[in-house]
């Protein structure tokens, strides 16, 4: 770059390095005028190899480790850092690579057979990275049962009477997997590339038996087996179970004291991870529209993140007493309530749906809800070290040990808050949660329908009309009438009470199964601004006797469209005895 | 060290390796083809799904012939095998005139690809013994590859797998179309 400038015969050119482009930015990163490892060049790399895939993680790989060899101990340390930054930008197909044996040989070909009384920069580098890698993608990542060798270089490098440097936590999280909630596509496309790297590898070592998991792999990415779509839907609802649980620590963070301390890290790590995935519910739903129940689910639990969002703000300003008026309840297991109402609502059918909408159960709940929710708060993983052990009998001495005590080091204050939160009588109970998708319904509306259940006051009423509920769109009130001992009318009437007109309005009313529903058609399926009782809907409930002592309880679900955006409500409401 | 051996024996004797990567749309024939060659048998196969490799000796050439499986939901994955192809066979089944098209936007995107830059194309014009079979002429008259194919060497050969008649052929035209190494 700094010799003259001058014009000659030959074309005006970018000096040549020589090479494929992958090679001549590796060595633009590394090269000797550099004063420090430039990462904008290093990202450049990352970037190349990102969206070349293919060969390229490859021959990254190959190019840097012959540059880490290099005598000049500048370009090995440029090499080092340049590795550094594709191993934490490349993913599952540069990992692949690193693990691969021959790499991993020529990594460490410099290095003595027994350990020098001091080591040059160069290897401290180099055991820095192994151990990194050991501590981080051989544990945590997705693939871990691919990073075999990487464990084995470890242990053998122990073995030679080499000693590790203690790694930084900031530095491990970085290749923590991040739990982000993603959308249906993304993790199919992140599954593709992974896969596809894995193929091409195995297909570049052709022993007979990569070659005939290549052949297994090949059906998988071809789609001849499920399991793409299955673990894609797992790996949704296990995010979606973390989420939850952050936002109801984020709820009693919030709720337990008058004026909470909003600059405290773990209440602004809880908001910005809402935040972030707010915008991922619109996508999953527009992907996964057929999935009923999870869109409902996620409608819900929107709902619920924008209450919290709004709270969290107001508490900001300082307006304590409009924040205290926000209340929810706990989201992700059921309270005593809602418990009782998640059991009811297996008797109860939709009308309009079959047995297949009925709860089923999402996915296994992932051990003892305590230690996931202290897990879930700064990543400690409480589960991890177990892991650690017994894995194909290889002996990590001390591996797990210390990785777990230096995780709980870090948050020491966080791990008070939510102990405590968790003894306070309203924290969740510390049963098995998301058995049921609708357990969750009830819970978020409980507080719409308890005021109304304490209605039977008027029991003696021929005609009741009470409201059923109201949103800040949408109020739907029900005008009861006893038409015998075993048939009530049910009169639905909807009122837009919000700013935007509603279109295309649609109510549907589910019962128990020892009653019969009958709807007459909506009497239309639009609200203008302001409109009262607009729309109404007559129905009739049969076999709802006058002499049963229970409370009748019916699931409604509305569905509108507003500003353009699809809303539903749901919940269970108990009917006043009339 | 065996590859290394393998490379300094094939130094001294003329020995040669190469990977040839052959497909096409399902049906076409390759994996017929494949064991053709291999056994010299006629192996009924059912739709491949994956893909199959084996090794055929020819002259002083170990040819590595991979057959990748040619239905719809396998060939977004072809691309995967073209790392270090040196030869490619695009097998057409000369009597399916009316997925001819398809076939040949196929072989344009595969030819397209940076890696298969320099590979050598052989297209055979299989099952040239059933009634109605387009002859290698007009099979490469439809791919206009004279047209459209400038700097890869490339030949269109009929080929009827089950008589193995053109497959000796296509080979020996590869081997003498690649540079020795």
């Amino acid at each position: 770059m700094s010799q003259g400038i001058y014009l000659s015969d030959a074309p005006v050119r970018r000096p040549q390095y020589g090479g494929s482009p992958l090679v001549r930015k590796i060595q633009r990163a590394c090269r000797l005028s550099l004063q420090e490892p430039d990462l904008s060049l290093n990202l450049d790399v990352a970037d190349y190899v990102n969206a070349k895939q293919g060969a390229a993680p490859r021959d990254a790989a190959v190019a840097i480790v012959k540059l880490v060899n290099s005598r000049d101990t500048h370009t090995a340390v440029f090499a080092l850092a340049l590795l550094d930054v594709l191993v934490k930008n490349c993913g599952y197909p540069f990992h692949l690579q690193i693990s691969r044996k021959e790499f991993l040989n020529e990594l460490v070909k410099r290095f003595p057979e027994r350990p020098p009384l001091r080591f040059t920069k160069v290897q401290r580098l180099i055991l820095t990275a192994i151990e990194e890698w050991y501590q981080t993608i051989c544990k945590h990542a997705a693939y871990k049962e691919d990073m075999g060798y990487i464990r084995d270089m470890h242990r053998l490098l122990k073995y030679k009477g080499y000693i590790f440097p203690k790694i930084k936590e900031e530095d491990l999280s970085v290749l923590r997997p991040s739990d982000h909630l993603k959308t249906p596509s993304e993790i199919q496309k992140e599954q593709e590339i992974a896969q596809a790297a894995k193929l091409e590898e195995l297909i570049r070592r052709g022993r007979p038996e990569d070659l005939r998991e290549a052949n297994k792999l090949m059906k998988v990415m071809a789609g001849f087996k499920e399991d793409n779509v299955v673990q894609s839907k797992q790996l949704i609802n296990d995010e979606l179970r973390k989420l939850k649980r952050k936002a109801d620590l984020f709820n009693e963070m919030l709720s337990t004291s008058e004026n909470p301390d909003l600059s405290n890290d773990t209440l602004v790590e809880l908001y910005s991870a809402l935040k972030v995935s707010q915008p991922k519910f619109q996508k999953i739903i527009e992907e996964e529209h057929d999935d009923d129940n999870l869109v409902q689910d996620l409608l819900q639990f929107n709902d619920t993140v924008n209450q919290l969002m709004q709270k969290y703000n107001l508490l900001k300003t300082g307006e304590t007493g409009q924040a205290a008026e926000i209340k929810l309840s706990a989201i992700s297991s059921p309270t005593p309530t809602g418990g009782a109402l998640a059991n009811e609502i297996n008797l109860i059918d939709f009308g309009d749906e079959d047995a297949s909408s009925s709860p089923t159960p999402t996915g296994p709940s992932s051990g003892n809800p305590v230690d996931d929710l202290l897990s879930d708060l700064d990543n400690l993983n409480f589960s991890q070290p177990s892991q650690g052990f017994g894995l194909g009998g290889s002996i990590s001495l001390g591996a797990s040990g210390p990785t777990s005590a230096v995780n709980t080091t870090t948050a020491p204050g966080n791990n008070m808050d939510l102990l405590a939160g968790l003894s306070s009588p309203a924290s969740p109970s510390p049963q098995p949660v998301f058995n049921a998708p609708t357990s969750n319904t009830a819970d978020l509306l409980g507080d719409f329908s308890t005021p109304v259940t304490s209605a039977p006051s008027k029991n003696s009423l021929e005609q009741v009309k009470v409201e059923m509920s109201s949103s800040s769109h949408l109020r739907i009130d029900v005008e009861l009438t006893r038409e015998s001992d075993s048939v009530l009318k049910i009169v639905s009437y909807f009122s837009n009470i919000g700013t935007s007109p509603i279109s295309e309005l649609t109510f549907m009313v589910a019962v128990p199964k020892s009653m019969t529903l009958k709807l007459e058609p909506q009497s239309g399926n639009f609200l203008p601004v302001s409109a009262q009782n607009e729309v109404t809907q007559v129905g009739w409930i049969q076999n709802a006797l006058v002499t049963s002592e229970k409370v009748l309880k019916v699931k409604w679900k509305a569905s509108y469209i507003v500003n353009a955006t699809p809303v539903e409500e749901t919940a269970i409401f108990a009917l006043p005895k009339i | 060290m065996g590859n290394s051996i393998s490379k300094v024996m094939g130094k001294i004797f003329g020995y040669r390796e190469m990977k040839i990567l052959m497909l096409g749309l399902d049906n076409a024939g390759k994996t017929t083809i494949l064991y053709k060659l291999k056994l010299n048998k006629i192996k009924t196969s059912a739709p491949t799904v994956g893909f199959n490799v084996e090794t055929v000796s020819f002259r002083n050439v170990k040819f590595n012939m991979w057959d990748v499986g040619g239905q719809d939901r396998l060939r977004p994955l072809w691309r995967h095998y073209f790392p270090a192809t040196t030869a490619l066979i695009f097998v057409i089944d000369s009597q399916d005139t009316e997925r001819l098209n398809e076939a040949k936007e196929e072989l344009y995107s595969i030819i397209g690809e940076k890696e298969m830059e320099n590979v050598v194309l052989l297209v055979l014009a299989n099952k040239q013994d059933l009634k109605g079979a387009l002859n290698p002429q007009e099979i490469s008259d439809y791919l206009q590859l004279n047209d459209h194919l400038n700097n890869q060497l490339w030949c269109v050969i009929g080929s009827n797998a089950l008589t193995g008649q053109g497959l000796v052929e296509g080979l020996s035209w590869i081997t003498n179309n690649t540079k020795e190494k």
